[in-house]
């Protein structure tokens, strides 16, 4: 029994010890966040200050952060939506007909580098003259989320009772009333689940909208990477574009975490 | 090619299906109307304009001459010759090798540690996988800024806390003989986390009674470990490193945001090095040279990983 006690001491002292290790990073950017301008970078650091909204004030209004995130949901929202236009049909057809290539395919998209899709798409869409605007960030951050809503959607399609759509058949009802009428509400938790975390990945991305978007359609991931290139040392500043950043995938994640992993390692487990 | 080397279990889970199905005179899906494969087309013709198309163009590419503003021209292997004898190539090869080895060697190492820790302790459990998740949901380019901020020489926390103990400062990003690591140890920190969250699930989903007749034969401890727990833990760990492996064989955002692949060339990893060739050098055939060579990589190495599972597979 002492040792059983022992253990779970030592257990709990070595996770904790990770949580902070987790946390604390986290925890000091939201706090230099709130701190007045001359205390973000001061030496020794500070724990106690009086909290302040300046960093915000001078984020939105000094720069163009509102429009920047307002273009971050635009291409976030377009690609999941693409995303689950495209892939909710598509995974209950492959789960249905038990195809594999569909999810070879976007496997691959999964694996191969998004620099080696970059200069392709640029070359691509300079040619159609959509470079810089919001369809081509919608476009290519889909080539994230369809793979994402296939591979979460697929396991709930699979144990889909198939008597649902054959006696649905026989009623006589048309193929794409089955989806939305018995297929899409069993499957509705799994597309909670794949929504969420397409616009999280879509909304985190940073590669694609760092080539492809323009001065209007700039992403607020992108517009912070600009900040760092102009030498901005306004780290109070800096802090609150993360913060603003962070909060979307942060707080959405909270809703879905049991299913978190599953999601993300989705694919994996068969392939 | 691929499907049967990548997929093994779906094309064998399908086959066995499909052969049920066929068994059971089941449901036939070759009636017409009954088919609901044209729900795959939008799909598929997506795949194939944004995923297929673009990656035989840059296949073209990198066997091709391209000077901006003029026609491509076909030039066969040259671009890879090119490479071949680039010191820039091999450097950056030998970055993303190394990065790719430290940190996933970590992230499997204290990820197993993690969630084996993780699946005996159940208390305060919605506390423990916020904090575990918070990191891994961040955008990487949120962890680049932390980065520059809490590790700047003069004025981050870091070094302060490294002077509290009474350690010399460090050179985190600036350091050319140091900054991999730091690199690797940002991934680390991010995503070891979800090396653990894996490892705990493969674990509690695993038949308890084979611990405890181990426990019965006297295993305990190391050897319990070594010879019970990791055994059947193989076919999770593998799908972790393959989904990790993805991941750092393309790392890109973090470095790219917080050294650009300096201090000189110390971080120029392969996926830095054909960005900047592409974009910022306008070497498009070469880029692309650099670019199939990559993707070649973490093809090759997910399909090692494939014939390691099948290796593991209990």
């Amino acid at each position: 029994m002492v040792t059983r006690r022992l253990v779970r001491v030592a257990d709990a002292v070595q996770l904790t010890v990770v949580l902070i290790v987790l946390a604390l990073p986290i925890a000091w950017t939201f706090l230099s966040a709130f701190k007045p301008r001359t205390e973000v970078a001061a030496i020794p650091p500070r724990l106690l200050f009086t909290p302040t909204l300046d960093n915000f004030i001078e984020l939105f209004s000094r720069n163009d952060f509102l429009h920047n995130t307002l273009n971050s949901l635009i291409v976030s929202s377009g690609s999941t939506l693409l995303g689950l236009v495209l892939g909710v049909p598509a995974a209950f057809a492959v789960a249905w007909h038990r195809m594999s290539w569909p999810a070879t395919a976007t496997l691959f998209a999964r694996m191969a580098p998004g620099t080696l899709f970059l200069l392709p798409w640029l070359l691509m869409f300079s040619k159609v003259g959509l470079v810089g605007g919001y369809t081509v960030l919608i476009l290519t951050h889909a080539v994230i989320t369809l793979p994402i809503v296939i591979w979460v959607l697929l396991p709930y399609f699979e144990t889909l009772p198939r008597e649902l759509v054959e006696s649905a058949q026989i009623d006589g009802a048309r193929q794409d009333q089955i989806l939305r009428m018995v297929v899409l509400p069993i499957a509705m938790p799994g597309v909670v689940v794949a929504s969420i975390l397409s616009f999280v990945f879509s909304w985190n991305y940073f590669l694609f909208a760092l080539v492809l978007s323009g001065v209007e359609t700039k992403t607020a991931i992108v517009a912070s990477f600009n900040f760092i290139g102009e030498g901005v040392t306004n780290w109070g500043a800096l802090m609150a574009a993360a913060v603003i950043i962070a909060l979307p995938p942060l707080i959405l994640t909270l809703l879905i975490q049991r299913k978190l992993v599953g999601g993300l390692s989705a694919g994996a487990v068969k392939g | 090619m691929l499907r049967t080397q990548t997929l093994p279990s779906y094309s064998d889970a399908v086959a066995a299906k499909a052969t049920e199905a066929a068994g059971a005179g089941g449901f036939n899906t070759s009636l017409a109307g009954n088919s609901f494969r044209w729900m795959a087309a939008p799909a598929l013709l997506f795949a194939g304009t944004m995923i297929a198309f673009p990656f035989g163009y840059a296949v073209w590419l990198a066997l091709s001459d391209v000077q901006l503003g003029s026609a491509p021209r076909f030039t066969g292997l040259d671009n890879f010759h090119r490479m071949l004898a680039d010191p820039e190539f091999w450097n950056g090869l030998r970055l993303t090798l190394l990065l790719y080895v430290v940190s996933l060697s970590l992230q499997l190492v204290i990820g197993t540690w993690l969630g084996l820790l993780l699946a005996r302790f159940q208390s305060a459990r919605g506390l423990v996988r916020t904090v575990m998740v918070s990191p891994f949901m961040l955008p990487p380019v949120v962890v680049g800024m932390m980065a520059i901020v809490i590790l700047d020489p003069s004025f981050g926390i870091a070094n302060w806390l490294l002077s509290q103990l009474g350690l010399p400062p460090a050179l985190w990003l600036s350091n050319p003989d140091t900054v991999m690591f730091t690199i690797a140890a940002l991934d680390t920190w991010q995503w070891t986390p979800f090396v653990a969250l894996i490892v705990m699930g493969g674990y509690l989903s695993l038949p308890h009674d084979v611990f405890e007749s181990a426990e019965m034969d006297g295993a305990h401890g190391w050897t319990r470990f070594r010879y019970v727990t990791l055994p059947l833990l193989g076919p999770t760990l593998i799908t972790a490193a393959v989904l990790r492996s993805v991941d750092i064989l393309r790392f890109f955002d973090i470095i790219y945001l917080t050294t650009q692949g300096g201090p000189g060339t110390a971080s120029t990893t392969l996926n830095i090095l054909a960005y900047r060739r592409g974009f910022e050098f306008s070497e498009l055939g070469y880029a692309s040279a650099i670019m199939v060579t990559l993707s070649a990589i973490v093809f090759g190495s997910v399909l090692m990983f494939a014939r390691l599972r099948r290796a593991v597979a209990w």
